[in-house]
């Protein structure tokens, strides 16, 4: 519930301040997938999965876009999946999902051949991302993890 | 490891199911099934950035402000004035008049043209998560906006509208990799495309169709519309070209031209709900000037 709720709100804020806001070199952090990641970390694969599958569903509606229904459903699916198994220690659960997720947005946009998915994207535009959201991760990954440190502390 | 197994099985049929969902989507296009959520998501969400626009709209100006001071440093001797002002109208809530200052240039190149417009306030953006470019304005079907119509603003061109719900809509930009606009050089016939490149909407690429044709960076660009002013209305100011690739042996020539609307920092907008009796040709372009 506290996870889902999280999720709208970084949905809400993301389309709402961060994408408005012109940061050097034309990125912006993506809080979804950290708030995904964050309610995801300790609860385990199959619970994590299906939160990672639903907000992606809230990614595809939400106002504006422009893509298909399915894409993030596809991308936060397999992301929660692997945030809630965990891989190692948090941190570097946190750092191979944060990785991982543009990665896999931009074989799943490759599939559908989206003319947004170019080599360019890869090389510009998604390392921007991965910089900006892993500079902003510990403070929002501790801010959705609120409470439940005592479980994945471990 | 029953567990594991069952986690396992789960994100399978997940899995499956978003990429079934996609599926359909992709093929059916317009008369997609899953319009009706696309619908409920946009009405429900769009009132819900509707409604909290007015309490995040300070803190957006705030912060755009301030990231902006490093790359004005150049422009110092016009910024000092500037800064005066902008800190006086800070003050006294000068803000609000530079809103409708902007209104007004946006109608005034909507009266120089003949396009009849419903301005619109910019209430959210994507960029993340997604590739795509795209707004949402807080103007709906209920004040006569429908899918593929232009959007600009003072400056010039900003996008076309994708999706409508009854009283907000979904604007894909000009800098989105996805759209296209036709487009023609100021004077010339030479017509060509422009697409967008992502790169937050600082260049676009303009491809001209004629590999011939003299192309020189300051040439300006203005749109060539398309039937019955659907989705883009003839003579609206693009942009100013930069710089001219020099692409031997291709059939087509590539500029990037710099948009005349700031795409990073957009907030006033129109929706042209009438396209003009007869295209305005270079009317509505900009004086010249320098760099600007």
């Amino acid at each position: 519930m506290i996870g889902g709720v999280s999720v709208v709100l970084a949905l809400l804020a993301q389309v709402m301040l961060v994408n408005r806001v012109p940061l050097p070199a034309g990125g912006a952090p993506d809080l979804v997938l950290l708030a995904v990641v964050g309610a995801a970390l300790g609860r385990g694969a199959a619970p994590g999965a299906v939160l990672g599958f639903f907000a992606g569903l809230l990614v595809d509606v939400m106002p504006p876009s422009a893509h298909l229904v399915g894409q993030y459903a596809f991308v936060l699916a397999l992301v929660g999946y692997v945030a809630g198994r965990g891989a190692g220690g948090p941190v570097t659960t946190v750092v191979l999902c944060v990785l991982m997720a543009p990665l896999l947005a931009a074989a799943v946009g490759g599939l559908i051949s989206d003319p947004r998915v170019t080599m360019s994207t890869l090389t510009e535009q998604v390392p921007v991302t991965v910089v900006y959201t892993l500079v902003v991760s510990p403070i929002l990954v501790w801010l959705t993890a609120w409470g439940r440190q005592a479980r994945f502390s471990t | 490891m029953r567990d594991s197994r069952r986690a396992r099985l789960i994100l399978g049929v997940l899995l499956t199911a978003a990429l079934i969902i996609l599926t359909v989507d992709h093929r059916t296009g317009d008369s997609s099934p899953l319009r009706p959520l696309r619908a409920a998501g946009s009405y429900l969400f769009g009132t819900a950035e509707q409604l909290s626009g007015g309490v995040v709209r300070p803190v957006t100006t705030f912060v755009q402000a301030i990231l902006a001071a490093p790359a004005a440093r150049e422009h110092i001797e016009a910024l000092k004035e500037e800064n005066a002002k902008l800190r006086a109208g800070l003050l006294t809530g000068k803000l609000d008049a530079e809103r409708a200052k902007e209104l007004q240039r946006l109608l005034g190149l909507a009266g120089t043209g003949g396009y009849k417009v419903v301005p619109g306030n910019v209430i959210a953006r994507r960029g993340q998560p997604g590739f795509e470019e795209a707004v949402q304005i807080d103007v709906g079907t209920n004040d006569g906006v429908r899918p593929e119509m232009t959007v600009l603003n003072g400056d010039g061109l900003v996008g076309r509208v994708l999706h409508a719900s009854s009283r907000t809509s979904t604007v894909v930009l000009l800098s989105d990799p996805a759209s296209a606009v036709g487009a023609r050089l100021e004077k010339g016939k030479e017509i060509g495309v422009v697409h967008g490149v992502g790169e937050n909407g600082r260049l676009v690429q303009f491809r001209l169709l004629d590999s011939t044709a003299p192309l020189s960076r300051g040439g300006r660009i203005v749109s060539f519309g398309s039937q019955h002013g659907r989705p883009y209305v003839p003579g609206v100011p693009i942009g100013v070209i930069e710089r001219v690739e020099s692409t031997p042996g291709e059939l087509t020539r590539v500029a990037y031209a710099r948009p005349y609307a700031d795409l990073t920092a957009l907030d006033v907008v129109g929706v042209v709900v009438e396209p003009p009796r007869r295209d305005p040709r270079d009317a509505v372009l900009p004086p010249k000037e320098g760099s600007r």
